[in-house]
């Protein structure tokens, strides 16, 4: 996969909407990112899981995306969860202290789980 | 931990690199350079500010969230006074502070101030720290450098854009002087009038269909206008006369490209030989051409092109003793004089081009709006056709 090569598909369970980012979210295409979870916010959902599976790189262009996803949702008074980390983005969002304004699950059924949603 | 924040801001300043040095348009590289600040320092909002042209005032070239702020309202005078680079936390009172701005940095490349960077509070709430604005000044130089470089790249634009201007303007000028002294040269003889322009145009479309280079072109479409300045010389009633010239008078006329290259020579055209194509114009591939009876392996590909078009023009325009040829009757005299007058090479590329012009491939022909309009042209494009095979045919042997 290209370095500049970054996809956001989502899908919705119950009331929970799941967003898939796949690939390098590095660059300006990353602001898909915010956009599909504004979407599903704007249609009254607040209970959001980002599956981080499929992300294979997350640089300070891809953090300031994630940091508007985060602010909109807790603005909004709804619940984020990130699931599928890589250990190397999980300790980087450590180090910056920002793993306490999300709930953090190892895989995407466990935080759908925590939400009350259906089954995968 | 320590080390893991080091390594991430090294890596972040890798990600302004490589955004800096991107091959993208300059509104989205600062786009990328806030997202960049914004993602290193965990800042809900910023702003990217510098100067616009042309008037030089301050605008946000970039900027999340501070909607509410006028870069034009903004004080300057503290951006101004504070150490270049250095990212201050603005007065209490200050309008940044009441529109959110926690982090100020000015822009400066030497003693150009740039622009101004605005960050707004973390999310995290937490404050900047003096790691943090130690960290900003770094990101701050490059970030201003970009900004130069590309000022000064915008500079360079616009001064190759009047130049290039400048260089048409100059360009129109000088042809529409070359036509004007072409205009003097055959209103000396009333049945010559434009031949000189017929002859630059069918050695321009002679020229492209044998593939020149436009620079190259260009040259021997002058050489087409100037290619008979000589004939200045000449008085009126010889070039005028209806009856048969002296052998004196033959010889008189005959001066003609030897004056031409004498006036020609003067002048210090950007083309390669064009005062040798005006002199050997009436050269013949077999020796008997004045004024030097050079034969085909001495002259260039640029004389037989000329040669070509000046007699072509010659044989289907009225002389004062005699009336003009047609087309096909024109053609099949250029045949006939293939290769002890003409090129074969240039004959075929000749007849491609007017096949072409006929057929209407050519969207600005250069021959076929000067030929006579009582020409029937699909007789004309039906001898051309035979005439491409037979010389391809040579072509191909030879």
């Amino acid at each position: 996969m290209s370095p500049s090569s970054f996809q956001v598909t989502s899908r919705l369970i119950d009331d929970v909407a799941i967003i898939y980012p796949r690939g390098y979210l590095n660059n300006l295409s990353g602001e898909n990112i915010v956009s599909e979870c504004a979407r599903h916010a704007q249609a009254g959902v607040r209970k959001i899981i980002v599956n981080f599976r499929d992300t294979d790189l997350i640089n300070s262009i891809g953090i300031s995306f994630l940091l508007t996803v985060m602010e909109d949702l807790r603005d909004a008074g709804g619940t984020l969860c990130f699931s599928g980390m890589k250990k190397a983005h999980l300790d980087t969002f450590e180090m910056l202290g920002l793993t306490k304004y999300f709930l953090l699950f190892t895989d995407e059924d466990a935080a759908l789980r925590a939400l009350g949603g259906g089954q995968v | 931990m320590e080390l893991r924040k080091a390594l991430f801001n090294i890596a972040s300043l890798s990600d302004l690199g490589g955004e800096i040095t991107s091959e993208k348009d300059f509104q989205e590289k600062l786009k990328s350079f806030l997202h960049v600040v914004l993602g290193t320092f965990l800042a809900s909002s910023g702003a990217i500010a510098c100067r616009d042209r042309p008037d030089g005032r301050i605008v946000f070239a970039e900027r999340k969230g501070f909607e509410k702020l006028a870069p034009q309202e903004i004080d300057l005078s503290p951006l101004l006074a504070a150490a270049k680079n250095e990212p201050y936390r603005p007065d209490g009172g200050s309008s940044l502070r009441a529109e959110g701005a926690e982090a100020v940095v000015p822009l400066w490349v030497k003693d150009d101030f740039i622009g101004f960077i605005l960050l707004g509070a973390k999310f995290t709430a937490e404050p900047y720290t003096p790691e943090d604005f130690e960290m900003l000044v770094v990101f701050a130089r490059q970030i201003a450098i970009a900004l130069k470089n590309h000022a000064l790249f915008l500079d360079l634009t616009e001064k190759l854009e009047e130049n290039r201007k400048l260089y048409e303007e100059m360009r129109r000028i000088y042809h529409d002087t070359l036509q004007a002294f072409a205009a003097a040269i055959d209103a000396k003889d009333v049945y010559t009038r434009h031949h000189s322009q017929r002859v630059a145009r069918y050695s321009v479309a002679i020229a492209r269909e044998l593939g020149w280079s436009e620079h190259d072109i260009e040259g021997i479409y002058v050489a087409g206008f100037l290619h008979d300045v000589g004939k200045l010389v000449i008085s009126n009633e010889l070039l005028n006369k209806r009856t048969p010239f002296t052998p004196e008078e033959i010889e008189e006329v005959r001066r003609h490209s030897l004056v031409s290259y004498k006036i020609i020579s003067q002048i210090r055209f950007p083309w390669k030989d064009i005062e040798k194509i005006i002199r050997h114009h009436h050269e013949r591939l077999d020796g008997t051409g004045y004024p030097d009876a050079l034969k085909s392996e001495d002259l260039s590909e640029g004389v037989k092109i000329l040669a070509l078009a000046d007699s072509f023009d010659a044989m289907t325009s009225q002389r004062a003793y005699r009336e003009k040829m047609d087309v096909q009757k024109a053609l099949d005299e250029l045949k006939n004089c293939l290769h002890r007058q003409f090129d074969d090479r240039v004959l075929l590329a000749f007849c491609r081009v007017l096949d072409k012009e006929i057929r209407g491939e050519l969207p600005e022909p250069d021959i076929l709006p000067h030929l006579d309009r009582e020409s029937d042209l699909s007789v004309i494009s039906s001898l051309l056709q035979g005439l491409i095979r037979e010389l391809s045919d040579n072509d191909a042997d030879g």
